[in-house]
């Protein structure tokens, strides 16, 4: 069956208000099933404002959700059965033991014999490997633990959404490595989104990334796309050798003559002049610009390529532009 | 295309039944509710609570009945100048009613000081340290939330603030006077004792609700509750809406006389104002952000 296309959250023009601060302002979002769907933005964003909205947590002032096809305020209760949230800041009953926690929580999606519960519960502490650590309180838990106790709680009902809240944020290096070690696991049999502002993190899991400013939404792309420059200008780059100054200053001519070329810029290095061509026009430049180049038999070409971004760049790029509006 | 809802639930109940699990019972606005019941009532009497709670009340009010229908009558023996404040202790009545009127005088005060301490911090805690958020992340109804805090609160007070102490003063009363205190009016007594209770719980779950802090809450039950008997001394038709001579009622009905009218609307108006306060709490928490 192929539900690569099946939608598991949708928004229109969803926007919140309090008193006098636009926290979220007509949000239209897609998410697919089965993806890792990456919601950045800086803080006060409004990305767990989103996240509250569509666990029915908060209401929205204006719009309209679904996910799952049920409608986010009139059928919250029956996506809450299909679907595993950790907070930003996770909080549990203190006195109570990792292992009641997660009991706890099951009991909520299941019933039947108590065995059978507590093998799941058992199977889920394994999954974060708090198995040793399952019969302690959790005011005792450090940050790190209390993370992987929060992911099991979200996990526990074998969920068909997984909504995180900044999961790897009060995490050491291996700690994220182990969420997202968990997320990618996961990912065969749930959909996730998530908050985040750790963009290596976006980059190594997520398939979509949406990016929100202020409240609005000002990007929602693969995030092939993202990093092939989408969104920002697309910039080629290209590394020559000349045999002499008259060539290359010919074949600048030729290129910056062209309409669609914003920007030439150039750099020497080590014998070799390296070109950054700022276009307006991808298809043009894919067709026109080597040939422009090669045109002169003395020039050579060492390196012919687009320029991918990481996604810093790309974030920062997108969120620069948006601020100086 | 969006994902079907119906085949997602046969998936769910696929998975499920593969390991002898079934979807949790509850629905709609009570759905969650046996969990978080079952959670509450051990907090009860799952964890030493219940013993602090026994301790407690049966030192306050059965500490209080021993003094009365023990102390009181040795040390007069033995101090005849305490002769006449035992003897008035009872007001004249026989001494098995004597002693469960100031039962009920006792109880119904220290009881309802009891009860808005033990719940004046259910829904503020919650809501500040992000519980309540936790909880309903997950198939947990608001109402059974609110529902489940009230009721538990309601059968620990009736177990352990009226049950436990009326069953041992009963025991005390029979030991003192020989006599057996009369059941059914002494049952309705209770009855009266746990309706005032209860309206307590009922405002201050309201108050938790409605409010950010501990402060409001508890200032506003006390006020309530010892501003009421101020004002009811000045304006007597306040004694009319609200519960502030709970314990007259339960000694009007083991004495056996015609209730007043008065004490009639009162009893009525503290039945309704609990259900009043229950149901604006469950229609102000359904729109509570947390």
């Amino acid at each position: 069956m192929d539900t690569s296309n099946s939608l598991v959250i949708e928004t229109h023009n969803l926007s919140k208000v309090y008193k006098e601060t636009q926290a979220l302002l007509d949000l239209n979002l897609t998410v697919k099933e089965h993806s890792i769907f990456g919601f950045l933005g800086p803080n006060g964003a409004g990305k767990s404002t989103t996240i509250k909205i569509l666990l029915g947590l908060i209401q929205p002032s204006g719009g309209q959700a679904t996910i799952f096809g049920q409608d986010i305020q009139r059928g919250s209760v029956a996506i809450r059965k299909r679907a595993g949230y950790l907070a930003q800041e996770p909080r549990y009953y203190e006195h109570m033991t990792a292992r009641q926690i997660i009991g706890y929580t099951a009991r909520f999606f299941y019933r039947g014999p108590k065995d059978l519960i507590e093998a799941r519960v058992q199977e889920t502490l394994e999954l974060v490997g708090l198995e040793d650590k399952a019969d302690r309180p959790v005011r005792g838990f450090s940050g790190g633990e209390r993370q992987r106790l929060g992911i099991a709680q979200a996990q526990v009902n074998y969920p068909d959404l997984l909504i995180l809240d900044e999961p790897a944020a009060s995490l050491d290096p291996m700690g994220r490595h182990d969420v997202l070690e968990v997320m990618e696991k996961l990912r065969q049999y749930t959909t996730i989104f998530y908050s985040t502002h750790i963009l290596d993190d976006v980059q190594r899991v997520s398939d979509t990334v949406a990016i929100l400013n202020k409240g609005r939404l000002i990007a929602e792309a693969p995030i092939s796309e993202l990093l092939a420059g989408d969104g920002c200008s697309a910039i080629y780059e290209i590394t020559l050798k000349s045999e002499g100054e008259a060539s290359l200053s010919s074949a600048r001519d030729r290129v910056s003559g062209q309409p669609w070329v914003q920007n030439l810029s150039m750099a020497a290095e080590d014998g070799l002049f390296c070109w950054q061509v700022s276009v307006s026009d991808d298809t043009a430049a894919e067709d026109l610009l080597l040939r422009l180049i090669i045109e002169d038999r003395s020039l050579k070409v060492k390196h012919f390529g687009r320029k991918t971004y990481n996604l810093e760049e790309v974030f920062l790029e997108i969120i620069g532009k948006e601020n100086s509006k | 295309m969006t994902v079907s809802m119906h085949s997602q639930a046969n998936r769910d109940l696929r998975l499920s039944a593969r390991q002898g699990l079934l979807p949790a019972r509850g629905s709609g606005w009570l759905a969650g509710f046996g969990n978080m019941l079952a959670k509450e009532m051990g907090e009860w009497f799952r964890t030493r609570r219940w013993l602090w709670q026994i301790l407690i009340w049966l030192t306050i009010i059965n500490g209080f009945m021993a003094l009365l229908l023990f102390g009181l009558p040795a040390l007069a023996s033995i101090m005849p100048e305490l002769k006449p404040t035992a003897e008035a202790a009872f007001a004249g009545l026989p001494p098995e009613i004597g002693g469960v009127m100031m039962y009920f005088t006792i109880a119904v005060m220290a009881g309802t000081i009891g009860a808005i301490i033990l719940a004046q911090d259910e829904i503020i805690q919650e809501k500040q340290s992000g519980t309540a958020a936790w909880i309903l992340s997950k198939p947990a109804a608001r109402p059974a939330f609110i529902l489940t805090k009230l009721l538990s609160n309601t059968i620990g007070a009736l177990v352990l603030i009226v049950a436990l102490p009326g069953l041992v003063t009963l025991g005390e009363v029979f030991l003192a006077t020989h006599q057996l205190v009369p059941m059914a009016p002494f049952l309705a007594g209770e009855g009266v004792f746990l309706l005032a209770l209860f309206f307590y719980l009922s405002l201050v779950i309201l108050l938790g609700v409605l409010f950010e802090s501990r402060g409001p809450v508890l200032g506003i039950a006390f006020g309530v509750m010892f501003g009421g008997m101020v004002i009811g001394s000045l304006i007597p038709q306040i004694n009319y809406v609200l519960p502030l001579a709970m314990d007259k009622i339960a000694q009007v009905i083991m004495l056996g006389i015609p209730m007043p009218a008065m004490l009639v609307s009162q009893l009525i108006a503290t039945a309704v104002l609990s259900i009043v306060f229950i149901l604006v709490a469950l229609w102000r928490f359904q729109h509570i952000e947390l």
